[in-house]
């Protein structure tokens, strides 16, 4: 043993089965960020509709899924579904029977239902000023929410956004609990193997960094594209991170640099 | 000669005719029986104290705000809840707002083109053009690439009229165009809504800049509590009001 915690060459023969991890926490990120996403449009309309039930729907949606800890949910829906008679029989079961189907619908869900706020405040800061110009224009209803709104609305919640995925991933680390062996779960059987806790915890951890960063710097290109039209627009400081409480309480945003 | 007879029709009648209109928030009274006549090629300023209910009669008039007693009926159409009809006063009519509201995400051009292509489906190309034409008559051409985060408040309103041209609207509709304007970029505007003046346009103007008054329109009309209290030609406005109303206005901001 040198001073060092940790022992390079357990951790050079471990670097495989990391990448293997790794890139199971990398799918189960890329899929429910997909799908939650998608889900956040229709519930996010249903949240700003003037029909109350329809807005009061989206809304306990929004309340449940926001409000369960992720891992009450994953064993909801892997431990607590199988009991369902009708769902074992039926057409479904082929995601609900993998742990890995649970984990997807488990985290799209939750992520969704950040999406909504997420999207909720972006469209909300859009000036209403400009969606009038753009209405007496005569551009159409549907042409002002793809042209004006949803520019806009992007260009001020993407740090809001950056937020949730960044979040989001780290809590991707709670899917080992239903025998999902992603990054997280493959340095704890490295430990099991070798009762070595620091190499191959910050190795994982190491993996997870550079992951987030790299999300990051996608991000802060994005940004910076999106706004090539500005260096002090006001605008676009009117949705700080963590604005209201339509978007992420500020405790995360710690998590932002990693 | 059917074709003659909905010429004579189409060009016949007022450009907007307003009878009896009502709109209320809430409780509040905003426009009490508002009757008005606007002939094509007119041009006509409103003022009034604040409150008076100016921007509620003319967002009333392209169903920014729905009005709730009364009629409008703008170039033969008349303004009902039905989208349809809604959307075709608004390709008649054209606004610029106090505060410009430009597409802070587009480029001035960008900002010009943008409804000829989604209303009219324009091609890219012909939209440019249109754009560039528009630009070059509110003499912003060499700008026409700056986002209006680059531009100042002056050129940012000069572009709002010219995004609002290119829908080639034959009636406009200002509400005070320059009050939220430094006051040496008042001047470049102005004399933009000078020149659009002299082109036979239907103007609507919002506004507390009486010289411009006194050299544009062919008629001012004064409001105070959600009605029209004096309604005449610019001259006589002026120089005889009759209501003592306006000569305390006119009075305070003349000054
Ligand atoms: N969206 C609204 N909700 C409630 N009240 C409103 C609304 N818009 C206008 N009002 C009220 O209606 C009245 C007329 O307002 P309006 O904006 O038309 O006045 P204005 O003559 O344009 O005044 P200003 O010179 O200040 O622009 C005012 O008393 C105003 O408070
Ligand atoms: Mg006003």
């Amino acid at each position: 043993m040198n001073g060092l915690p940790i022992d390079l060459h357990l951790a050079w023969e471990s670097l495989p089965a990391l990448f293997d991890g790794l890139k199971m926490t990398a799918i189960l990120t890329a899929l429910p960020l997909l799908f939650g996403l998608a889900l956040a449009f229709p519930i996010g309309f249903a949240r700003m509709s003037d029909r109350r039930w329809l807005a009061f729907l989206a809304e306990a949606f929004v309340t449940f899924f926001r409000g369960a800890p992720l891992l009450i949910l994953l064993y909801l829906v892997y431990y607590g579904l199988g009991q369902i008679e009708a769902l074992r029989k039926g057409p479904f079961w082929i995601l609900f029977g993998s742990p890995f189907g649970c984990a997807i619908v488990a985290l799209s869900f939750n992520h969704a239902a950040y999406m909504v706020e997420v999207l909720r405040g972006s469209l909300l800061a859009v000036p209403h000023g400009i969606v009038e110009a753009s209405e007496a224009l005569g551009i159409s209803r549907r042409n002002v929410f793809i042209w004006v709104k949803m520019p806009l609305a992007i260009r001020y919640g993407l740090k809001a956004y950056q937020n949730e995925v960044v979040s989001f991933i780290k809590g991707t680390a709670i899917v080992s609990v239903v025998t999902i062996t992603d990054l997280t779960a493959v340095a704890n059987s490295i430990f099991e193997q070798t009762y070595d806790p620091f190499t191959p915890i910050l190795c994982a951890a190491a993996f997870y960094w550079a992951f987030v960063n790299l999300v990051r710097i996608g991000f802060d290109l994005w940004g910076r594209w999106l706004n090539r039209h500005n260096a002090e627009d006001v605008a676009a400081d009117a949705v700080a991170p963590g604005r209201g409480p339509s978007l992420r309480p500020a405790s995360d945003l710690k998590q932002v640099t990693p | 000669m059917i074709v003659q007879a909905a010429d004579t029709a189409e060009t016949g009648g007022p450009a907007i005719a307003i009878t009896g209109l009502v709109k209320h928030y809430g409780n509040h009274r905003a426009l009490n029986g508002i009757d008005l006549d606007i002939r094509r090629g007119e041009k006509v300023v409103i003022c009034g104290p604040s409150g008076s209910g100016k921007s509620t009669l003319i967002r009333c008039i392209n169903a920014l705000e729905r009005h709730d007693g009364g009629s409008i009926v703008v170039n033969g159409i008349k303004l009902t809840a039905d989208e349809g009809a809604v959307q075709d006063i608004r390709q008649e009519v054209g606004m610029v707002f106090q505060h410009f509201n430009l597409f802070p995400h587009l480029t001035a051009l960008e900002n010009c083109m943008l409804a000829p292509r989604l209303n009219r489906g324009l091609a890219k190309a012909r939209a440019e053009k249109l754009a560039m034409h528009y630009l070059e008559r509110v003499h912003l051409a060499d700008h026409a690439r700056k986002y209006p985060a680059r531009l100042s408040g002056g050129q940012q309103q000069r572009v709002a009229i010219a995004r609002a041209l290119c829908m080639e609207p034959r009636i406009l509709l200002f509400d005070e165009p320059t009050s939220a304007l430094d006051p040496e970029m008042v001047k470049e505007v102005l004399g933009v809504m000078e020149e659009l003046a002299a082109s036979g346009v239907t103007m609507i103007c919002v506004t507390h800049e009486m010289g411009f008054a006194r050299r544009v329109a062919d008629r001012c009309v004064f409001m105070d509590h959600g009605e029209i209290v004096e309604d005449g030609e610019a001259e006589t406005f002026f120089q005889a009001p009759e209501s003592g109303r306006l000569r305390d206005f006119l009075a305070r901001i003349l000054r």
